[in-house]
């Protein structure tokens, strides 16, 4: 169980103090939803080491998470864009979530499952900087697919993408959400992806999360 | 907005998106140490000697105070000016051959002074084309415009106003085609588009390229020494240089040092507090938006101009000197001036590259605003302490330690340099270096990258050119240096500017002319070739 218990945090210089609270199951897609500004962003940001809360645990099957620096987290994350480095190749970027020094046969084959299990079998030699908003989504899962961290916190990861693109990388999300057993913790404004994905729904308001 | 991690992640460390690197810190701390101790130690040295020899002088500080301040000043103004229409007019025309003239104006940051000095002699002096043309058409001589004020002036506007040009060209290049886009579909005329897109993104560069011109006019040498015609018109530079060299006024000397010093370092405080913020990088796509016929002829006359005023000295070298360069080329002295300065630049541009990198990188990778302080410290510690200072205080510290200043020589060049490339080598890497730990650090921290592969997979690729283009601006420095040599300079270690400087002064100006030419074609095939040769390296690292 991913449990994150009186977390609380305030932006300097802005009156109002985060205190968070929230629980997400395995193979489970938690949504987080809220007005512009409502902190939506920073909640995920404390979860994933980037902001140091003032107080409160992130408990993940019963391990605190707190105290890890973020590349130590069992996190992976996607954001709406800036997910990959544009220059490299699909396959230069999915290959980072692999260890460093990993033979290249395997590297390759690796690659070419991830790929598959997302649906984009053959781009791995494209520049990410020429793939589709839809496309890099992709790319992106599939390296996440390779770091196989059980936590996957997505900010808004369908935003830049069009109706149909987005109900498939929708799906494809909620697919390897309970294949890989993940705690999937997603922050959307979009009321269908809320409906369509999440089994549990909260609504982030003056710095609290309640449960709707 | 994409979360909290975008701009305020500078505050007391709380954001941790920046990769956790202590050993980029931690080489960068000691170099920034080492430099500044090595400078304090050349301060030091000058004070010293300055406290000791209380004799009596004939420099008149307050004169050249004065004079080198209307100069800079003007030559501040009329760059900014001129380069300012010249990016205007250089980001809206398209027309064949653009490339090859963005490139020429990049060029004058590395166009040794000297060369361009020479160049408007040809074409501005007593004997000059433009002379020539008159006399035989008119019957009448213009004078010699290319002395005195208006001549330092000049030539220091067609070289900063290029400079200026070139980095103001790439900010409007970089304007989002969105911006644009709104603006083309409100219909703004050229000149609200220029006060209401252009002037923007180019406000937050002007004081900066503002102060660099201003302290690069201050401590102006070469071309003050050549076009400045005597003590009216001397920088603090040539002044030191002269009572040095030629009136063996050593304690003259260091008053003027320290007096150099103190101004530089006053405007380098101003300037570091009106430091512009560095802008993402890359350019958007060009958009198809032209302003109006008479904006257009406007720009096109602003471009022809430029080019004749920049281009024409430079190819009166060129033709000039390979009138006489047989001469040149059988002399040995010039081979031996060759190898030495090949050799000096080599070392210097690697020397450069070196402290650059290990400075940028470790300021790029920690948050604490004292420390980021500390380690942007050195860049500007070679502007408030010029070539002929440095030189000078080197001289005084070799002395006093008992060794012979010719032993020293190669390796105070070599070092000095390289100090006087690194402010901008480090403005050339440092922002984009910034940019991608500052853009794609919560990436590469959540992915947990190491430092290497930070370097190998995503530094190396996106700032491959950047690199070649700061091996090439150090190397052409260090090519095109005067200051440095022309005090440590003896018999032995001869480079091409001082021997072209020689040979003047000997009135062999055919020579001169020929050692002009070369110069200015090392300079260009450098500063060509390399950012091209380290584009290719970083293609392949991909
Ligand atoms: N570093 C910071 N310093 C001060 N205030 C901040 C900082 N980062 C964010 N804020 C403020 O905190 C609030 C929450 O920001 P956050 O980015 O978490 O919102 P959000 O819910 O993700 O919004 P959106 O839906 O627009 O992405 C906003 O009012 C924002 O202005
Ligand atoms: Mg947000």
């Amino acid at each position: 169980m991913l449990h994150v218990e009186d977390l609380r945090f305030i932006h300097p210089g802005q009156p109002l103090e985060y205190c968070f609270n929230f629980t997400g199951q395995a193979g489970e897609v938690t949504a987080i939803s809220g007005a512009s500004g409502s902190g939506k962003s920073t909640l995920l940001d404390l979860i994933a080491g980037f902001l140091e809360p003032r107080s409160g645990q992130i408990k993940l099957d019963g391990a605190d998470l707190a105290s890890l620096p973020p590349e130590r987290r069992p996190i992976s994350l996607l954001l709406q864009s800036e997910s990959l480095f544009e220059h490299l190749s699909a396959g230069r970027n999915i290959a980072l979530g692999l260890p460093p020094r990993t033979a290249k046969e395997i590297i390759r084959q690796k690659v070419d499952q991830a790929l598959g299990e997302v649906g984009l079998s053959g781009v791995e030699h494209q520049i990410a900087a020429t793939l589709s908003g839809g496309q890099k989504q992709r790319v992106a899962l599939a390296r996440t697919l390779l770091r196989d961290r059980p936590v996957l916190l997505l900010d808004e990861p369908f935003s830049a993408l069009d109706d149909e693109t987005r109900g498939t990388i929708r799906d494809l999300v909620g697919v390897l959400t309970r294949s890989h057993g993940w705690y999937t913790i997603l922050v959307s404004h979009h009321a269908d992806d809320v409906e369509q994905l999440a089994q549990r729904r909260y609504r982030l308001d003056e710095g609290r999360l309640e449960l709707y | 907005m994409g979360g909290a991690g975008e701009s305020h992640d500078i505050m007391a460390g709380r954001m941790l998106t920046l990769p956790h690197r202590p050993f980029r810190i931690a080489a960068a701390v000691a170099l920034a140490v080492a430099i500044t101790v090595l400078i304090a130690l050349v301060l030091w040295a000058i004070l010293a000697a300055a406290t000791e020899a209380s004799g009596t002088s004939r420099v008149d500080i307050p004169h050249l105070l004065r004079m080198t301040s209307i100069q800079a000043g003007l030559t501040t103004i009329l760059s900014l000016a001129v380069g300012t229409a010249l990016a205007w007019s250089l980001n809206r025309l398209r027309f064949p051959g653009r490339d090859l003239l963005v490139g020429l104006f990049a060029s004058a940051i590395v166009t040794p002074g000297m060369v361009v000095a020479f160049g408007l002699l040809a074409i501005w002096g007593r004997n000059g084309w433009i002379n020539q043309a008159s006399n035989a058409l008119f019957g009448v001589s213009i004078g010699n415009p290319a002395f005195g004020l208006s001549g330092i002036l000049f030539a220091h506007v067609v070289l900063d106003a290029a400079f200026a040009a070139r980095i103001l060209l790439a900010r409007l290049d970089a304007i989002p085609t969105n911006r644009l886009k709104t603006g083309q579909s409100l219909a703004l005329t050229a000149w609200q588009r220029f006060a209401l897109i252009d002037w923007p993104a180019l406000r937050g560069s002007i004081p900066g390229i503002g102060a660099i011109i201003f302290l690069l006019a201050f401590t102006s040498f070469p071309i003050v020494l050549l076009l400045g015609g005597g003590p009216a018109n001397q920088t603090l530079e040539v002044a030191i240089y002269a009572a040095v060299r030629q009136d063996f006024d050593l304690s003259g000397a260091v008053r003027l040092a320290a007096t150099q010093i103190a101004v530089c370092s006053v405007v380098i405080l101003i300037a570091s507090a009106l430091a512009p913020v560095p802008t993402s990088f890359g350019a958007s796509a060009s958009p198809l938006w032209r302003d109006s016929t008479a904006a257009r002829m406007l720009q096109s006359l602003v471009l022809a101009i430029a080019t004749l005023g920049f281009v024409a000295p430079l190819l009166s070298v060129l033709i000039d000197g390979f009138g006489s360069i047989g001469r040149v080329l059988a002399q040995p002295t010039f081979w031996w001036a060759t190898v030495t300065s090949l050799a000096v630049g080599s070392a210097s541009a690697l020397l450069t590259l070196v402290l650059a990198l290990a400075l940028a990188m470790g300021r790029g990778a920690t948050g604490n605003k004292p420390l980021r302080t500390l380690l942007g410290m050195p860049a500007f510690a070679y502007l408030a302490v010029p070539a002929v200072v440095l030189s000078l205080g080197f001289f005084l510290l070799v002395r006093s330690l008992g060794a012979a200043p010719a032993q020293a020589a190669p390796f105070v060049v070599i070092v000095a340099n390289s100090l006087l490339a690194l402010p901008f080598a480090i403005a050339t890497l440092g922002p984009p270096l910034e940019a991608i730990t500052r853009g794609r650090g919560k990436l590469m921290r959540s992915l947990g990258l190491s430092g290497w592969r930070q370097f190998r997979l995503v530094e190396l690729p996106l700032i491959g050119r950047d690199l070649g283009v700061m091996l090439a601006l150090a190397f052409c420095f260090s090519l095109g240096d005067l200051g440095v040599i022309a005090l440590f300079g003896t018999q032995d270690l001869q480079t091409l500017p001082l021997m072209m400087f020689r040979a003047m002064g000997s009135y062999r100006n055919n020579d001169a002319g020929a050692i002009a030419a070369i110069l200015l074609i090392g300079t260009v095939l450098a500063f060509a070739g390399l950012p091209k040769l380290f584009g290719k390296i970083a293609d392949a690292a991909r």
